[in-house]
């Protein structure tokens, strides 16, 4: 289209309807009925004709020489049909892209083993049973080698080296500088300096992985079906692991039962590639099952050793922030590897105006399964680090948490405001929002039952944080680790068709988030038509335009723009051919209200249907050289993006969303359980296009939070042995320990993004896990402890009460 | 050596009848020779709720119940709560106060729901609360649920 | 997660499973609910044989209340006992106990036999069989006896049953007069096995000290604990906010070794069985004295 295209809307008063039905509506979802009467097809519904089924022998050892794999015994087990081993991979594969790069394998080991869980031997059988039969036929002779498990060890002298080539355990440091920090640190009236410890935990969504990939050696294909979070990045990698053009590859995405970033599944994709390509070409099914997920699957993130320091003036006022990480990505950077440890630089100093801040970063290798993401990415361990840091000054200078915050707060006139280490935060008042959550849960009276039991013997701990959540990610924020990239286009095709119905064709596959029905909210008022007559279309990696996603609260301001600019081509599409069914010229003509008329003459118009029902029908009534298609395609990207300079800097996230979240707890001193008693959430996220989805995605964020606070847990021994291998042992959360909230929404809309909506998607997970520790050390202040680990485990803090009861 | 057993059951009110291996879980049974795929597999060891179905009426973790342990019985999963394209009460609840996210945990909790509202159309808080307890959601973080279960109570009570 | 192959069988008399089990000899293993043993079988930790399934036996499914006992067959489930109006109201104790059985789609399938069978020793029911005096049925090749719950679990998983024997049914005492009772527990997750749980039952005399105390700790030693010494401080006083801190004291300090597993060390589950048996026991004076 011309340079002269019109711009996405950023407000509903832009779009041709007068009276919009949907938008910023609780719409009900269009994806429900399916899902709620058990149609909705995910990937292990699905059954090819010819498909086995593959089960994967996994590594018992952290760290061994394989010697020998004998797989004689299971090839002649009656149904069996192929089985791969490393040397298998090693012919027809690559190892894996990792960030940063070399530090990644093969899919399935060769020579030795870095973690436990790792794909060792996988069969191809005619049922998952009988697969699961022929692995206890093999037999893997291990050399076990000694295992480094923890992150300062593994930067230690002589530790074990999970890559011997690379030299150490390394995979990236850097110090990321943003401003004089160390005049700030000199200058500070106070300084807070603590350690924090953030342990594994990660995204279990209730369905695991799975896939179904056929290799079709005729056509030099491989297609895959799965559930996939990001079909084209899927598509993408594994053309580059075996060595095919993009377009020999095709993927094709399928609902899954949720993901928050922890669907992983890229191993078990190129195994299963690798079994159809040894059993002829037969379609290969792999569904990763629970204990694999939670031993070998993407169900870890944030393994996290910090060390950091507010350095603040007389008053309160924060001059500078230091963070010392030293992060332990695992066995490999595979996935996506460091990006979760720079995803902190899109908001490095929350919601305050901090003038200087440094980010000390090392991410190590160790014998334990490779770190994926998880909802938030990075942010939420960093989060709690700087609003703990908070609430400690707050302490040191006898000012109240509100306090603080509201003395450091950006102010609402300094937006957009450019952060130290660099993005831009397009909206916001933080102010607001606090005061909201304060006056929600009436804050004094709080405070005030609080020391009245505290004099009867019992804790009880106020939190109080305010966040920020980075939305719509961007390729640039991962350039400092290594991952190119600026912009991430996500596309939209929107077409009219014969009868006068609506499709929207997109490249994802549902998630749980409700983005059809946003998609389908925007095209339904842009036509004006009931959201009924729109159904959005998931398309595979071939056939969709540019895509990307779910991921980084992205997708729904991403599929709003996508949706708006291909909406607005099909109306300049249709204008065009009623200007000449009018006969008049196209800058007389617009849609308005579902109808495209002559402008000023009401007379004049007619339905939109009926001007894409003579495109398709009517050829002797188009103007001549009239594209007679009525479907339009827009790629969206977010403008403005800059790429990222030597510290890292660059506008990288859209929209910068803000909540603030209060919540009560006790703690009950002689058991070490902590109970949630209350909690109040307000928050800032611009327009809400669906508010009942923003809402679901809160509350769904607080569940993770409180998991992440109080329960979730991966543990490994000092051997590299996984302890927490069930669902027994990692604890998600139930409604027994999630709290019902009070929600109170604001509106900022952002400035840049369509209709004013900003990235809500990973929500309160930022704020949730920060809220509750700092409420818990609240609580526990009078007793002169602090509690600095996630999660704050009845164990950790029982030892914490046991060694204070000790000391007094 | 495999030997099969010659199971029947009525699901959903149809007669079924298969030989099956012992070992198989009546969740792959459901899922993978009935082709009744609405039961999910979350977990395979009884924690997590997705696979529950209604065993003679009582809400089971099929996932951790044999196949052949449901000889004879009655079962009834999410494919039969809706009549044709009607939804069922609980099902349009869930809908109307969004109980559901991804939708892979709700069959299986909306069954537990199906058996509590059978013995009780007036429930308690705490039996609403025991009852959604059995269930592990990652998506919603279960105030929708309960908001769900309240109208799903007011729908059956005024059909 | 599949099982590996094993063989089915469904006896229609208690004989008859007797016999598969002399039959198998050790290869066979009963399955009654399968909540325990299904996700075994799932992981592959379990391989029997063949599995002898108790369900089809009727004579093994009933509940009877009456002359001061609950009695239950080995294979009722656990939801028909706790739904029991009867059970309820007469034997709240044992009602109380049944929902901290991890959650309703469990205790749908779970038996009471099963339970006590398995003789977990963090889970509930041992424990409320100890404190309860609660005696078992047990059939076998050679007739059936009774065993008292107090010789019936041994250690970890392991009861007086012999390998050909078959647990048929269990009775319940109920409570007597001025009595109070609690059941308390901490567990990471509602539903979850207890990281320690105690059972108190205490009588009072008209003078109002303590007849009789009863004080059974679960999820901290091998088989459900029996603290004896601290009941023998309770009786014959009269309860004080000193002797149950004494008394929970001694409870927690006569505890052998706790298990340490990834939730709780043995020392953080002995100080847990000091506070949970102190406030079980004036949970259970509150309930006394109103009885």
């Amino acid at each position: 289209m011309s340079s002269a295209e019109k711009a996405i809307p950023r407000s509903l008063a832009e779009i041709p309807n007068s009276r919009p039905r949907y938008i910023g509506r609780p719409t009900n979802r269009l994806e429900d009925p399916a899902l709620l009467t058990g149609r909705t097809q995910f990937i292990d519904d699905v059954v090819l004709p010819r498909m086995l089924h593959c089960a994967i022998l996994r590594s018992p050892h952290a760290h061994a020489k394989i010697t020998a794999i004998d797989t004689s015994a299971a090839e002649k087990l009656a149904g069996v049909a192929a089985i791969v081993t490393g040397e298998d991979a090693r012919r027809w594969s690559n190892p894996v892209m990792t960030v940063p790069p070399g530090w990644g394998t093969h899919c399935l080991a060769i020579d030795k083993v870095r973690f436990v869980g790792e794909p060792v031997v996988a069969v191809a059988a005619t049922s998952r049973y009988v697969a699961e039969d022929a692995l206890e036929l093999i037999t893997v002779d291990y050399e076990p080698l000694p295992a480094v498990v923890d992150a300062r060890q593994a930067l230690a002298v002589g530790s074990p080296l999970l890559f011997e080539e690379n030299g150490d355990n390394v995979m990236f440091r850097k110090l990321f500088t943003w401003g004089d920090v160390d005049a700030a640190f000199t200058d500070a009236a106070h300084v807070v300096q603590r350690d924090f410890r953030w342990h594994r935990l990660g995204a279990n969504p209730l369905e695991t992985f799975g896939v179904i990939s056929q290799w079709d050696e005729v056509e030099g294909t491989l297609t895959c079906r799965g559930s996939f979070q990001a079909q084209n990045h899927f598509a993408m990698s594994r053309a580059m692991v075996f060595n095919l053009p993009l377009h020999k590859v095709r993927f094709i995405s399928h609902p899954h039962g949720g993901s928050f970033g922890g669907k992983g599944g890229a191993r078990g994709t190129d195994i299963t590639a690798l079994l159809s390509r040894k059993s002829g070409g037969r379609p290969v099914k792999w569904i990763e099952d629970r204990m694999e997920y939670l031993a070998g699957g993407a169900s870890q993130a944030w393994d996290r050793h910090y060390d950091a320091a507010l350095a603040l003036d007389v008053d309160g006022k924060v001059l500078g922030f230091r963070v010392r990480l030293l992060d332990d990505l695992g066995a490999t950077a595979e996935g996506w590897g460091a990006v979760s440890a720079a995803k902190p630089l899109t908001a490095f100093t929350g919601c305050y105006a901090i003038p200087a801040a440094q980010y000390d970063l090392t991410i190590v290798a160790t014998n334990k399964l490779p770190g994926s993401p998880y909802r938030g990415m990075g942010p939420p361990p960093h989060n709690w680090v700087l609003e703990q840091l908070m609430d400690l000054a707050a302490r040191e200078l006898g000012l109240d948490p509100a306090e603080i915050r509201r003395r450091n707060f950006i102010p609402p006139a300094a937006f957009p405001y450019t952060i130290a280490s660099g993005n831009e935060y397009d909206s916001g008042n933080y102010e607001a929002t606090l005061a909201a959550a304060l006056a929600m849960g009436d804050y004094r009276a709080l405070r005030e039952k609080q020391a009245r039991l505290r004099s009867e013997g019992r804790y009880l701990g106020i939190g109080l944080v305010t966040t920020i959540e980075p939305g719509v990610f961007d390729w640039n924020a991962y350039a400092i680790v290594g991952q190119p990239g600026t912009g991430v286009p996500e596309g939209a095709t929107v077409a009219i068709d014969l009868f006068g119905k609506l499709t929207i064709k997109v490249g994802f596959a549902l998630e749980g988030q409700g983005q059809y029905t946003v998609a389908a909210q925007v095209l339904a008022d842009w036509f004006n038509v009931d959201i009924a007559d729109v159904r959005v279309i998931p398309l595979d990696t071939l056939s969709a335009p540019p895509h990307f996603g779910p991921g980084g609260s992205r997708l729904g301001v991403a599929v709003t723009g996508a949706v708006l600019g291909a909406a607005q081509r099909l109306t300049e599409k249709l204008i065009a051919v009623a200007a000449g069914l009018f006969r008049t010229t196209p800058d007389q003509v617009e849609l308005r209200d579902g109808r495209i008329g002559v402008k000023g003459n009401p007379e004049a118009s007619m339905p939109f249907q009926e001007v894409a029902q003579a495109m398709l029908g009517r050829s002797d009534l188009l103007p001549p050289g009239i594209d007679p298609n009525p479907e339009a395609t827009y790629v969206w990207t977010a403008p403005g993006r800059t790429p990222a300079d030597d510290q890292g800097r660059a506008k990288s996230y859209l929209t910068a969303a803000n909540a603030c979240h209060l919540v009560v707890v006790e703690v009950d001193v002689d058991t070490a359980q902590v109970r949630i008693e209350k909690y109040w959430i307000a928050d800032d996220c611009g327009t809400r296009l669906n508010p009942a989805s923003v809402e679901g995605q809160t509350q769904g964020g607080v569940a993770q939070g409180v998991g992440a606070a109080l329960l979730e847990e991966a543990v490994y021994d000092e051997d590299g042995q996984l302890r927490t291998s069930t669902f027994m042992d990692y604890l998600l959360p139930t409604i027994y320990e999630v709290p019902m909230t009070v929600k109170q929404a604001l509106c900022t809309p952002s400035p840049f993004a369509p209709l004013g909506a900003k990235g809500c998607g990973e929500g309160a997970m930022h704020a949730t896990p920060a809220a509750i520790l700092c409420a818990i050390n609240d609580a526990l202040a009078p007793l002169g402890l602090e509690f600095r680990e996630v999660p704050a485990s009845p164990q950790r803090l029982w030892t914490l009460l046991r060694q204070a009861r000790r000391d007094r | 050596m495999t030997s099969t057993r010659r199971i029947g059951m009525t699901v959903n009110g149809e007669r079924y009848e298969a030989d099956v291996e012992p070992r198989t879980t009546l969740v792959d049974f459901l899922r993978g020779t009935l082709g009744l795929t609405g039961t999910h597999v979350g977990c395979e060891h009884g924690v997590c709720g997705a696979c529950t179905v209604l065993w003679n009426g009582k809400a089971v973790r099929s996932c951790i119940m044999l196949a052949v342990q449901a000889d004879g019985a009655e079962l009834k999963t999410v494919e039969g709560l809706a009549r044709g394209a009607t939804l069922h009460p609980i099902q349009q609840a869930f809908l109307e106060k969004r109980g559901l996210q991804c939708g892979f945990c709700t069959p299986g909790l909306m069954l537990s729901i199906d058996e509590l509202l059978a013995r009780t159309s007036a429930p308690t808080d705490t039996e609403i609360t025991d009852t959604i307890g059995g269930h592990l959601c990652r998506c919603t973080g279960y105030q929708a649920i309960v908001e769900a279960v309240h109208l799903a109570i007011e729908k059956l009570r005024t059909k | 997660m599949k099982p590996p192959i094993f063989d089915y069988a469904t006896p229609a008399s208690v004989a008859e499973a007797i016999a598969l089990l002399a039959r198998y000899e050790g290869e066979a293993k009963l399955l009654s609910g399968g909540q325990s043993l299904v996700p075994l079988l799932n992981m592959r930790l379990a391989r029997p044989a063949v599995l002898v399934d108790l369900a089809r036996i009727a004579a093994l499914d009933w509940v009877r209340v009456a002359d001061g006992v609950v009695a239950i067959g080995a294979m009722t489930r656990q939801r028909t006992v706790e739904l029991a109006p009867e059970v309820q109201e007469r034997h709240p104790l044992l009602h109380a106990g049944l929902q901290l059985i991890a959650h309703p789609q469990n205790r749908n399938q779970g038996t009471i036999g099963g339970s006590l069978a398995h003789a977990d020793p963090a889970a509930e029911l041992p424990a409320l069989a100890v404190a309860l005096d609660a005696s078992f049925e047990a059939a076998g090749p050679e007739g059936t006896r009774t065993v008292a719950a107090a010789d019936f679990f041994l250690t970890y998983l392991t009861t007086a049953l012999a390998a050909t024997e078959i647990l048929t049914s269990v009775r319940f005492p109920m409570l007597p007069a001025r009595t109070g009772w609690a059941i308390q527990e901490v567990a990471r997750r509602h539903g979850d096995f207890a990281l320690a749980g105690v059972v108190a039952v205490v009588g009072l005399a008209l003078s109002g000290a303590i007849s009789r105390a009863r004080v059974v700790l679960y999820g901290v030693g091998a088989t459900p604990v029996r603290a004896a010494a601290a009941e023998r401080l309770l009786e014959g006083h009269v309860a004080d906010a000193a002797l149950l801190a004494s008394a929970s004291a001694q409870a927690a300090a006569d505890l052998e070794e706790p298990l340490t597993d990834v939730h709780a060390s043995a020392d953080y589950r002995r100080d847990l069985a000091r506070v949970l048996v102190g406030r079980a026991l004036a949970e259970a004076m509150t309930r006394a004295h109103a009885a």
